[in-house]
């Protein structure tokens, strides 16, 4: 087979990892991205960072375990303050009907083959002593961690140039058709295959894709520490923050906490149907405060930086990857909501062995952006 | 306030008489401290800009952490202690402290010379002022002092006071829009949040650093800390030090640090060739001359050498040798301190945050009214371009009249004209050598809260960059000190800033940390 030319659009972690994917299966891959360099903008540069296994539905769970394992075992050559972290992740519940929803979230990741441990009482602080003494249990998933995404973009796409990737910045598409991508300043590119992975306006830049399901904005806050303040060791999640994702409509604040490597903590989280913009200083204290309720005296420390990020979501909860409908050349990848960064090398895969045509390693068709 | 009188401190575990009214930052280093944390990958480091703006002074005071000592003055029985990492247990839940509200027409951000008179002016003509300032007592930099207050400074808070402007002193704006704005407490970080029609952005300007080997040794300082030191109470009688950088703010450095004894060695690096036009600039001004002829005076025993910079610091644990490039060659001085400033650059977080453009150069863009970008605030003296305190005065009266709806007087208009032209012109003539800027050498710490090396950011090609993908400028100075340096070798667009505007404590105290349970 002749050398396929491929272009990916977006240089976040996930059009990073397809770029790596995709060059290692011999593609001549060139990457564009709008910003000055891969990783700066987008749910890459402002998210968390965590790389964690989320059970809300069955497929994303495969998603999520092959991410982790790629992450684990295949990630690109980084600083080691910066690469994968095994911190584990604490979800915790404040009452007996929270602890039953863990209980059977146990029982469902230890069918799937997952390590997790339910901790009941003293075993809950004894993991994270940090934690208000009247939470009754926790879940714990200790092969999740954290990593600096930004970085890890950046090391993707270092690791793709050397195998002989390029990548061209400052370079703002405004649209694609089959096999032919157009940049602002009027210049278009052709190739065999074109991946789109440009997070929310992913779907923007396609012809049909009225026939996707869509992707939204939605806005969160985060806000980090300063350093010497790092109190716990886990990545700590209320039971409820999936209940909040879900929600649609309303506004949704939870707690989840994540120790970063340079001893600060990020605060988080919120969830609303909205693009980014500044910041809402109102809902930023009631997430602090919904942290401390969880993590006492959190308050306490000062803040650095508050900022906020928009994720990409799609309508139904689960990200777009695959071909488009009704299309030959164009890939899309995107609408991952908050776990781009844990999926982001699952779904690489799965998009290398479509434009490949290999035997994928889980069933894409979740994924399939033209599902119903 | 009698500065003879003694209160105690206790700095980790120690106790110590200090004089009072001694700003924390000076006392400490007066007992001999002059390390006040650890750095990421582990140096000492000391004060160095001793305004506020580094974060490199800051310690836990009386249990809250994050507190710049160079801001704060000395209270009986404070206790201090160097930030330590937490541990990971149980922090008690502290009481939140409630939230103060107040409600003005005009709050004017700065208490220097442009935030003085433009409250003064604005609270003249009818309106309610609330004047809300980082430091302890009112003149900002330019106007600090030490024991009594000089009539200048004297003459607009009295002005103040009588028109009835209500003064916020150590407190910092952190967040906020037209209508509202929030301010910390600089000590405790307990919150004001202030309803308002109009703002008046005067918060200044902060010194210009370039890095050099050993910079960032404790006793390395700008030469305006040196200033604030000394006036803040440091007592330099007998100590020698190297006065050096650029600008008319050494020779003023110089002439403190001479008269309260202290043996000084003034290096600029702008050539005498470069400054001959400001000679016959001088000439026009007969008060100006005065002034310059005052400082002459005071320095005559003083070593002055032009052309001449530092190129690296030396010592075990703080600056003891520092070595001076005048020309090809290099000169070893023997020191107890550096103080070290390339000019002042506009300190503008403020009316970013508060969504003001800004020039290309760095300034806030304003119109001849002060007038900024964003509807209701206005902006005066140095965030809108470094020329001193006549053109402040000048400014802030402007933007004062402005805010009250008034009209300012033609007069006044000249008069800022003048003096930003004399301000621009001393600007000039001390203006970077390129051979310096070049010297910037490669593997020297540039962003000193996080520890980045300059190799490590070469080809970086925007401050977000710089800040996302090295770390530069995510320490609690959220890059006052790096970024400058990093937009001097090129034209990298400005860097964005989100709240908390400033860095501060938290409102609530942080008990476990010193309770040992």
């Amino acid at each position: 087979m002749s050398t396929l030319r491929i272009i990916v659009v977006g240089g976040g972690i996930v059009g990073a990892a397809c770029a790596r994917s995709l060059v290692r299966r011999g593609g001549q891959v060139e990457i564009i991205e709008a910003g000055d360099g891969p990783g700066l903008h987008g749910a890459t540069a402002a998210g968390m960072g965590h790389i964690v296994v989320n059970d809300a539905e069955p497929a994303g769970l495969q998603l999520c375990l092959l991410g982790r394992k790629l992450w684990r075992e295949d990630a690109p050559p980084m600083n080691p303050d910066d690469g994968f972290i095994e911190s584990g992740t604490l979800w915790m519940a404040e009452d007996q009907h929270g602890l039953d929803n863990l209980s059977r979230a146990a029982d469902r990741l230890a069918t799937a083959g997952v390590t997790a441990h339910l901790l009941e009482g003293a075993a809950l602080f004894d993991a994270e002593p940090a934690l208000s003494r009247d939470l009754i249990g926790g879940l714990q998933l200790p092969q999740d961690g954290v990593l600096y995404a930004p970085a890890a973009a950046a090391a993707l796409v270092a690791e793709s140039r050397r195998l002989g990737a390029t990548i061209r910045c400052r370079t703002r598409v405004t649209s694609v058709e089959e096999n032919r991508v157009v940049f602002a300043h009027g210049e278009s590119m052709v190739a065999d295959a074109i991946v789109i992975a440009s997070g929310l306006d992913a779907l923007e830049l396609c012809p049909g894709s009225e026939n996707c399901i869509p992707i939204h904005p939605r806005e969160g806050h985060l806000a980090i520490t300063t350093r010497g303040t790092c109190i716990i060791s886990h990545h700590v999640v209320e039971a409820g923050y999936q209940k909040g994702a879900q929600g649609e409509e309303d506004e949704a604040v939870a707690c989840a906490v994540l120790p970063r490597s340079t001893d600060q903590l990020c605060i988080g989280s919120s969830r609303r149907p909205r693009r980014a913009g500044g910041l809402d200083s109102d809902l930023m204290e009631r997430i602090i405060h919904r942290a401390e309720r969880f993590i006492p005296g959190i308050a306490g420390l000062p803040i650095i930086r508050k900022w906020t990020g928009t994720r990409a979501a799609s309508a139904d909860g689960r990200p777009l990857i695959g071909l488009l409908p009704g299309s030959s050349s164009l890939w899309v990848a995107a609408g991952f909501e908050g776990l781009g960064i844990t999926q982001a090398p699952a779904a690489a895969e799965l998009i290398a062995a479509s434009i490949f045509d290999e035997e994928p390693v889980i069933d894409p068709t979740p994924w399939d952006p033209g599902r119903n | 306030m009698n500065s003879q009188e003694k209160v105690s401190i206790r700095v980790d575990g120690t106790v110590l008489e200090v004089r009072s009214g001694t700003q924390l930052a000076a006392a400490l280093m007066g007992e001999g401290i002059v390390a006040f944390r650890s750095s990421p990958c582990g140096d000492k480091r000391g004060v160095l800009c001793a305004m506020g703006s580094c974060y490199e002074c800051r310690a836990m005071v009386d249990g809250h952490r994050l507190v710049r000592t160079c801001l704060v003055t000395v209270q009986d029985g404070m206790e201090i202690t160097t930030e330590r990492p937490l541990e990971k247990k149980l922090l008690p839940t502290v009481e939140t402290t409630d939230i103060v509200e107040d409600e003005t027409g005009v709050v004017v951000i700065g208490s220097g010379p442009a935030g003085l008179s433009a409250a003064c002016v604005a609270a003249e003509l009818g309106q309610d002022v609330l004047l809300i300032d980082e430091s302890a007592r009112p003149g900002g930099r330019i106007w600090a002092h030490r024991g009594q207050m000089p009539a200048v400074v004297r003459y607009w808070i009295d002005k103040a006071d009588r028109a009835g402007v209500r003064r916020l002193q150590g407190a910092t704006v952190i967040d906020g829009e037209v209508g509202w704005l929030e301010a910390a407490s600089v000590i405790s970080g307990a919150r004001t949040r202030v309803r308002c029609q109009k703002i008046i952005v005067a918060t200044g300007a902060r010194e210009r650093f370039l890095p050099f080997p050993g910079w960032t040794l404790p006793g390395v300082v700008g030469a305006g800390a040196l200033q604030s030191l000394i006036k803040g109470g440091l007592d330099v009688k007998g100590k020698r030090y190297v006065i050096a950088g650029t600008g008319p703010l050494l020779l003023a450095v110089a002439a403190i640090a001479v008269s309260e004894g202290a043996e000084v060695i003034l290096a600029e690096q702008a050539s005498l060739l470069q400054r001959v036009p400001l000679a016959f600039s001088l000439l026009a001004s007969p008060e100006r001359m005065r002034e310059v002829w005052q400082l002459w005076k005071t320095l005559r025993g003083v070593e002055k050498i032009s052309s001449c910079w530092p190129v690296k610091a030396q010592g075990n644990q703080r600056v003891e040798k520092v070595y001076l490039k005048i020309g090809n060659v290099t000169r070893v001085e023997e020191v107890d301190g550096l103080a070290v400033g390339y000019g002042l650059i506009p300190e503008t977080r403020v009316a970013q945050g508060l969504g003001c453009v800004l020039e290309k150069d760095g300034r806030v863009k304003v119109d001849r009214y002060q007038r900024t970008s964003v509807e209701g605030v206005l902006c005066a003296g140095e965030p809108t371009g470094i020329a001193g305190s006549e053109a402040a005065l000048a400014s802030g009266q402007i933007a004062g009249t402005v805010a009250a709806a008034g009209t300012p007087s033609f007069q006044l208009m000249q008069k800022l004209r003048r003096h930003r032209g004399w301000g621009i012109a001393l600007e000039r003539t001390h203006s970077l050598r390129p051979d310096l800027i070049r010297s910037v050498v490669e593997d020297v710490i540039v962003c000193r809260c996080e520890d980045v090396v300059s190799s490590s950011i070469r080809g970086v090609r925007s401050l977000r960059q710089a800040r996302i993908q090295h770390r530069i400028g995510m320490g609690p100075c959220q890059g006052r000190v790096c970024m400058p340096i990093l937009a001097l070798g090129d034209t990298l667009e400005h860097d964005s800033v989100r709240p908390p505007w400033s860095t501060c404590p938290s409102p609530r105290t942080e008990l476990s940390s010193t309770d040992g349970h």
